[in-house]
C-alpha cells in the first residue's frame, strides 16, 4: 500500500510532495523521494542546524548567485555533472529539493542492483573483482569521467565555491558510459558566508588539514577545506581513476603506537607518495600492483602527478588547479590509442612513439601508426609548435578544437565531426566532412591541393595539411611511427 | 597474443587469493552472541534473520566490503568461535542453536585469545589492522566465573567493544564491568533484535569509512533507533 504522502513547503512558497518513508541517510540529512521519483527531498538531521540562519543564507547562495545549473546555454551540460539543488524547503523544516541522480549511477544488476555507483567499485583491485565485467569501462572512460570530474571542479572553483568534501562517496562514477556526477553540493563552502562542516572523507583529506586538526577552530595555523584541499582529493580522484590505486597507501609504517596513529601520520605530517622518486620507502612491494608507474598516463599527466604528489603535496600553493588537469586530460584524449589484444581489460592507452607498447597487457603494436602534430600560426606563414598531437586510429574523429587554435573541448564546444580517418588497405586516410576545405599544403602530388566536402587523402609521413584555411585554422604535420 | 591478466596494472586474483595491497588495512569485526537455552524460539530465530540481514547489507556496502573482517563467537555452556575471521564476502551465517547455559566468562577469554591470535599488530615493517569493533549480546545473567575474563578484557581494551543487554533478565549493570559502552533492549522480540543487528550494520559501515578520521578517538557510532537504550 502506497504511503499517505507528506507536503513540504519551499521558500518561493510553492509545495512539494514527497514519501514519508526516508530512502536514504547521509552524516548530514535524511532523504525522501518525491511521487514521481525524478527529485528526492532532504531533510537535515540535526535540528539545530535546520535552525542556523547562516545555513539557509549558505543554502540560498549555493541555489540561486553560484548555481551554474541555470545558465541559458550551458546549463543543460553542467545539470549532467552536478546533482544541484534546485529549491530550498522551509517547512516542516529547512531540506533541500535535488534532482534524483540519471539511473546510470545505480547498478542494474545483482549482486549490488540498486546500489550507488560509488568510485571505489571501481578503483579498488579487491572490489574490481566483484562486479560484472561490462560495468569495469575501459580507461578511455576513465579518462571522460576524469575530464568531467576536473571540469565540474573547474566551474565550482570559478565561482568561488570549494566543494570541501571531494571523495570516492560524493563523486558517482559510470565506467560503462564514462560520465561523473557530483553529489552532495548542500554542504559546498561559500566564501566569506559559511565555513566548511566537514574535514572530509579519509584518504582524501589534504595533508595540512589533518596535520593541524588538533588545534582550535579559530587558531590561525589551523587548515580547513578549500579550493587547494579539494585540488588534492581532485588528483587523489584521478589518478585513482587512471590507475587504481590510492597514491598515498603505500607499506610505509610512520607509528607503531597504533593503526590510528599510523594513519593519521601516513595521509598527515609523513604523507609520501607510493612513487615519489626521491623517496622510494613508501613503494608498494607487489610488481604487480605496480605493474603500470604513473608514466603511462602520458607527457601531459604526469607531471601534474608529479605537482600534486611531490611538490604540491605539503606545498598547497603548488597544486595543479582543476583547470590544469581538465586541459591535460582533454589533450590526453588526443592520445589514446585502441590496444589490439583482444583481451586486454583496459583496451585503450596513451600512446607514446617512442614506446609502441600497451602499458597494461605489454602487447607491442606492431602496425605504422600516424600521429598529427598541430601548428597555430604566428605571423604570417609562420607556424609554431602547439604541443598538442593527435594519435590517428582506425574511425578516429577530428573536430573544430583540433582545426581552430581558438577552440577548446569544454562544456561549450561544438561536438559534431569535421574529419574522420580511416585505414584502407595499408594506408591511412583523412576525409573532410565540413564545408570548410582543407589544403594538402605538402604531400600530394598536386601543389596546395584542396579538400572540399567528402574528398580524402592519405597521410603521408612528412604530410602537411592546412586544416582551415579561416583565421586560427592549425596545420597538421604527420609523422608515421 | 598474451593473455592479458591486467587491468589498471592491478592483476586479477581470485577471491580469497593472497593480500596484494599492503597498504590496506583490515577492520577486525567480532559478534560475540549468546545462544543460550532462555534465546529458545522467537528470540534465536530472530538472530538468524538478523545475521542474514547483517551480511545482506555489507555486503554490498563497498567500504564494508573492502576492509571488514568478520569473526562470530556463540556461547552457551561453552564458547566456541563458529566464524573465525574471515575477509566479508567469504563469510557464510553460521549455525545457529539455543540451548544450555550462560558461560560469559568463557566468551570473553576466547573473544581475547581470537583478537591475540588473528588480529594483525602493527610493526616497524608491518600496517597492523585497525582497532577491532565488538558487539556483545547477552539476554541473561552469566552462570560462569566471568568477572576476572571481564576485569581482563576492561584493562587490556583490545578494541571498541560495545556490550547489548537484551531483554529483561539481561544486567546491563553488570556489563558495565566488561566496557564503557552498554546499550539495552527492552525486549527479545524479533523487532527489537532485527532493529539492532541493523544498527550493528549501520555501526560496522559507518566506522569502515571514518575509522582513520579522529585518530585514537572512540569510534563514533550511528545513532541507535529507539528500540535501542545507550544505558548512562
Amino acid at each position: 500500500m502506497a504511503n499517505k504522502l507528506l507536503t513540504a513547503t519551499l521558500e518561493d512558497g510553492s509545495t512539494i510532495q514527497y514519501d514519508p518513508e526516508v530512502i536514504g541517510e547521509g552524516g548530514m540529512k535524511r532523504v525522501h523521494f518525491t511521487p514521481d521519483r525524478k527529485s528526492v527531498v532532504c531533510f537535515f538531521k540535526d535540528a539545530s542546524v535546520g535552525a542556523d540562519p547562516q545555513r539557509r543564507a549558505r543554502l540560498q547562495s549555493i541555489v540561486g548567485l553560484f548555481n551554474p545549473t541555470t545558465d541559458s546555454e550551458v546549463g543543460a551540460y553542467w545539470r549532467e555533472l552536478f546533482c544541484w539543488p534546485t529549491g530550498i524547503v522551509t517547512k516542516p523544516e529547512l531540506g533541500v529539493v535535488a534532482p534524483t541522480y540519471a539511473a546510470n549511477f545505480f547498478f542494474a544488476q545483482e549482486p549490488f542492483k540498486g546500489k550507488e555507483k560509488q568510485a571505489s567499485w571501481f578503483t579498488s583491485p579487491k572490489l574490481r573483482r566483484f562486479l560484472p565485467p561490462q560495468e569495469l569501462g575501459d580507461w578511455r572512460r576513465y579518462i571522460h569521467i576524469s575530464t568531467r570530474l576536473a571540469r565540474a571542479v573547474r566551474r565550482m572553483h570559478l565561482a568561488g565555491l570549494a566543494h570541501s568534501d571531494l571523495s570516492n562517496r560524493n563523486v558517482l562514477i559510470d565506467p560503462q558510459t564514462g560520465t561523473a556526477v557530483i553529489i552532495d553540493i548542500d554542504s559546498l563552502v561559500v566564501p566569506r558566508i559559511y565555513p566548511p562542516d566537514v574535514l572530509g572523507t579519509p584518504g582524501y583529506i589534504a595533508p595540512e588539514v589533518l596535520t593541524t586538526q588538533d588545534l582550535e577552530l579559530t587558531d590561525p595555523n589551523r587548515n580547513l577545506p578549500s579550493m587547494l584541499t579539494d585540488r588534492h582529493a581532485l588528483a587523489v580522484l584521478i589518478y585513482e581513476y587512471l590507475l587504481g590505486r590510492h597514491p598515498l597507501r603505500g607499506p610505509k609504517v610512520n607509528s607503531t603506537q597504533s593503526a590510528e596513529e599510523d594513519e593519521r601520520l601516513s595521509m598527515g605530517e609523513r604523507a609520501l607518495w607510493i612513487e615519489n622518486p626521491n623517496d622510494t620507502s613508501n613503494r608498494p612491494k607487489d610488481p604487480n600492483y605496480m605493474h603500470a608507474p604513473y608514466t603511462v598516463t602520458g607527457p601531459y599527466l604526469a607531471p601534474l602527478f608529479v605537482r600534486a604528489f611531490v611538490e604540491g603535496l605539503h606545498n598547497p600553493d603548488a597544486r595543479p588547479d582543476a583547470g590544469e588537469w581538465e586541459r591535460a586530460l582533454v589533450k590526453t584524449t588526443d592520445l589514446l590509442y585502441p590496444c589490439p589484444n583482444p583481451n586486454c581489460l583496459s583496451r585503450w592507452f596513451a600512446f607514446e612513439s617512442t614506446h609502441k607498447q600497451c602499458p597494461w597487457c605489454d602487447t607491442v603494436i606492431n602496425e605504422q601508426v600516424a600521429v598529427l602534430h598541430f601548428y597555430r600560426e604566428g605571423n604570417r606563414g609562420q607556424f609554431k609548435n602547439d604541443n598538442a598531437r593527435l594519435v590517428v586510429y582506425h574511425h578516429q574523429r577530428l573536430f573544430a578544437w583540433h582545426i581552430y587554435d581558438n577552440q577548446y573541448a569544454g562544456e561549450r564546444a561544438d561536438r559534431t565531426p569535421k574529419a574522420y580517418f580511416a585505414l584502407q588497405n595499408g594506408h591511412c586516410w583523412l576525409v573532410n566532412q565540413s564545408n570548410e576545405p582543407m589544403v594538402v599544403v605538402a604531400g600530394s602530388h598536386i601543389a596546395n591541393k584542396l579538400l572540399p566536402l567528402s574528398e580524402g587523402e592519405v597521410l603521408r609521413n612528412g604530410s602537411q595539411i592546412r586544416l582551415a584555411r579561416a583565421a586560427h585554422g592549425r596545420l597538421a604535420v604527420v609523422q608515421m611511427v | 597474443m598474451s593473455e592479458s591478466n591486467y587491468a589498471f596494472g592491478a592483476p586479477t586474483i581470485p577471491i580469497g587469493g593472497p593480500s596484494f595491497d599492503a597498504g590496506m588495512r583490515r577492520l577486525p569485526v567480532y559478534l560475540v552472541l549468546d545462544c543460550s537455552g532462555s534465546m529458545t524460539g522467537a528470540p534465536i530465530e530472530a538472530v538468524r534473520q538478523g545475521m542474514k540481514t547483517l551480511l545482506g547489507e555489507l555486503k554490498s556496502d563497498p567500504q564494508a566490503l573492502e576492509t571488514v573482517f568478520l569473526s562470530v563467537i556463540t556461547f552457551d555452556t561453552t564458547a566456541r568461535q563458529v566464524v573465525p575471521l574471515t575477509e566479508l564476502m567469504l563469510v557464510k551465517e553460521p549455525p545457529f542453536e539455543a540451548t544450555g547455559t550462560t558461560a560469559l566468562g568463557a566468551a570473553l577469554k576466547l573473544l581475547s585469545e581470537c583478537i591475540d591470535r588473528e588480529v594483525r599488530p602493527t610493526t616497524p615493517t608491518q600496517k597492523g589492522d585497525w582497532k577491532p569493533l565488538i558487539f556483545l549480546m547477552t539476554d541473561g545473567a552469566p552462570t560462569d566465573k566471568w568477572m576476572d575474563a571481564a576485569d581482563a578484557i576492561k584493562s587490556k581494551k583490545p578494541g571498541n567493544l560495545i556490550a547489548c543487554a537484551a531483554g529483561a533478565q539481561a544486567d546491563e549493570e553488570m556489563l558495565k564491568r566488561i566496557t564503557n559502552i552498554v546499550v539495552k533492549l527492552h525486549d527479545l522480540q524479533p523487532e527489537a533484535l532485527k532493529q539492532f543487528f541493523q544498527w550493528v550494520s549501520a555501526s560496522v559501515a559507518t566506522t569502515s569509512t571514518g575509522v582513520a578520521n579522529r585518530g585514537d578517538a572512540p569510534v563514533a557510532l550511528p545513532p541507535p533507533p529507539p528500540e535501542i537504550i545507550i544505558v548512562p
